[in-house]
């Protein structure tokens, strides 16, 4: 089968520090991916390198055949931890900012969840709240009908309650065939979604298995979790 | 996409000057109700608020210029930039190009005030509007000027030497503010920032006056023409000599400079 994500012996080192170390790993099309690992387990990092925000790696890295380049950063949706939004900006520019750059942004259906939201299209980023702020980075990605969605902890500042519904509308609007990669800590309000399960340790890939593998023995993901990283507790 | 990466540029980086200019053309309405109602305290004090005006607009678009390359590129907004669907050259020629932009544009926006200044001391000597050929004629200048071709040849020498200038000078900041955010030196990128642009701009300029001075491609200027010759700056005949080596030496850094810096962009920068 094609792969949308190929992975092969990723190394990465920030100075003597190795924050990588052999990671490889495929997804194909379709599936919705949980990268897993304690803070500081180099989640974040493999993301960057996914997305082409760290070039100075070494291994393969491939997304629809292609190093990340131009082409990988048109057809995958990122949703970053920070905001990144500038204050000066307005839910009105950011459609048009992403309506200019990204042939696959849905404006129609942004504008529709604009309103769903409560946002005010000429409200600055600067005065929204940080919740506010959240669901406009969020509304951003899921308007795209993209081929990958990378969403770095995307239920971090979200309370209980909202965490189910952000679940919902990333299921609701993703196309089929699209991969979804969630890194996240919240795993039990996640799980339930999750295709295949990656789980990092140290810079090491210590789980790669399909989530039913995981629930043989009767327990969670959240479980697993917690046995394969009992060391960090 | 150049051209979406252009408006975009220009939308971001506008917020900054707009007010610097809104500033200097409401001082300049005030200089000129000074003028024409001969209130000569309102002429005063407009033409010291549009001299610092000029002052601030100018250091301001180069601090506006440095401060919007870094934050749209290395701060968190860097996320957004660099994971557009374009190449970083395309991302590194829009910067460049708007920010020569708003440089020229402030340039512009000082001189009007000074003329503007000036225009207003000569109506309060002689209680009458001057034009700008009774500035150059209060200066003494107007006899110096050469006319017709030469003229223009002057013009577009002035023209491109302007530009070069503040292409270098654009280009050596983009560098020093991306090889500050290489892995290596991101811990403390303004310290490095300010190290490496005042090294290699210093260094540069250093060599640069030197060639100007010893390589033998002038510019002799007379009141009658301006001539291509192959002499050293200092052996060159007419009234005024120009000579080019450090101009075109610095022309080359800067464009060698932007290619470096593009392609630090696209292999070496880690966004935090």
């Amino acid at each position: 089968m094609e792969q949308l994500i190929t992975v092969e012996n990723l190394h990465k080192a920030y100075g003597s520090k190795v924050v990588l170390d052999g990671i490889s790993f495929n997804a194909s099309p379709g599936q919705i991916i949980g990268l897993l690992g304690p803070n500081g387990c180099g989640k974040t990092t493999l993301i960057k390198i996914l997305t082409g925000l760290i070039k100075d790696h070494t291994g393969t890295v491939r997304i629809n055949n292609e190093e990340p380049d131009a082409y990988t950063k048109s057809i995958v949706a990122y949703l970053p931890e920070k905001s990144y939004l500038p204050d000066w900006m307005r839910p009105i520019d950011a459609l048009d900012y992403f309506t200019d750059f990204y042939k696959d942004f849905d404006k129609d259906k942004a504008l529709m969840m604009v309103s769903r939201f409560g946002l005010d299209l000429k409200q600055r980023v600067k005065t929204m709240s940080k919740g506010q702020q959240e669901k406009l980075r969020l509304l951003l990605v899921i308007c795209r009908n993209a081929e990958l969605y990378i969403l770095d902890e995307p239920l971090g500042g979200v309370d209980p309650a909202a965490r189910a519904k952000i679940l919902d509308l990333i299921l609701e609007n993703r196309a089929a065939s699209s991969t979804v990669l969630i890194s996240t800590h919240l795993i039990s309000d996640v799980e339930s979604i999750f295709d295949r399960v990656l789980m990092i340790s140290e810079g090491h890939l210590i789980v790669n298995a399909h989530v039913n593998e995981l629930r043989e023995n009767g327990k969670t993901v959240e479980e697993v979790f917690k046995e394969v990283f009992s060391y960090a507790w | 996409m150049l051209g979406k990466l252009l408006k975009h540029e220009l939308k971001q980086s506008a917020r900054s000057v707009t007010l610097i200019y809104a500033s200097a053309a409401a001082v300049i309405a005030f200089i000129f109700i000074g003028m024409l109602t001969k209130i000569t305290w309102i002429g005063v004090v407009g033409s010291i608020v549009l001299y610092l005006t000029a002052l601030i607009g100018v250091v301001m678009t180069l601090v506006s210029v440095i401060r919007n390359f870094y934050e749209t590129l290395y701060s968190n907004q860097g996320y957004l930039s660099f994971t557009l669907p374009v190449k970083c050259s395309s991302l590194l020629s829009s910067k460049v190009i708007v920010s020569v932009l708003w440089i020229i544009l402030s340039f512009l926006l000082a001189a009007v005030c000074f003329l503007v200044i000036g225009m207003n001391a000569k109506a309060t000597a002689e209680g009458s509007m001057a034009g700008i050929w009774d500035i150059l004629e209060l200066s003494g200048l107007k006899e110096m000027l050469p006319t017709g071709a030469t003229l223009i040849k002057l013009a577009v020498i002035f023209v491109v030497t302007v530009l070069l200038l503040v292409l270098t000078f654009v280009s050596f900041v983009y560098f020093a503010v991306t090889m500050a955010n290489t892995r290596l030196l991101q811990k403390h990128p303004k310290l490095f920032g300010f190290l490496i642009f005042f090294m290699t701009y210093g260094i540069t300029n250093a060599i640069g006056t030197k060639l100007t001075y010893s390589l033998p491609l002038s510019l002799e200027i007379t009141t009658t023409d301006v001539n291509l010759v192959f002499v050293a700056m200092d052996k060159a005949e007419g009234m005024l000599s120009y000579g080019l080596g450090g101009t075109l030496f610095m022309a080359l850094v800067a464009v060698g400079l932007l290619f470096l810096t593009g392609w630090i962009m696209e292999h070496k920068v880690n966004i935090k």
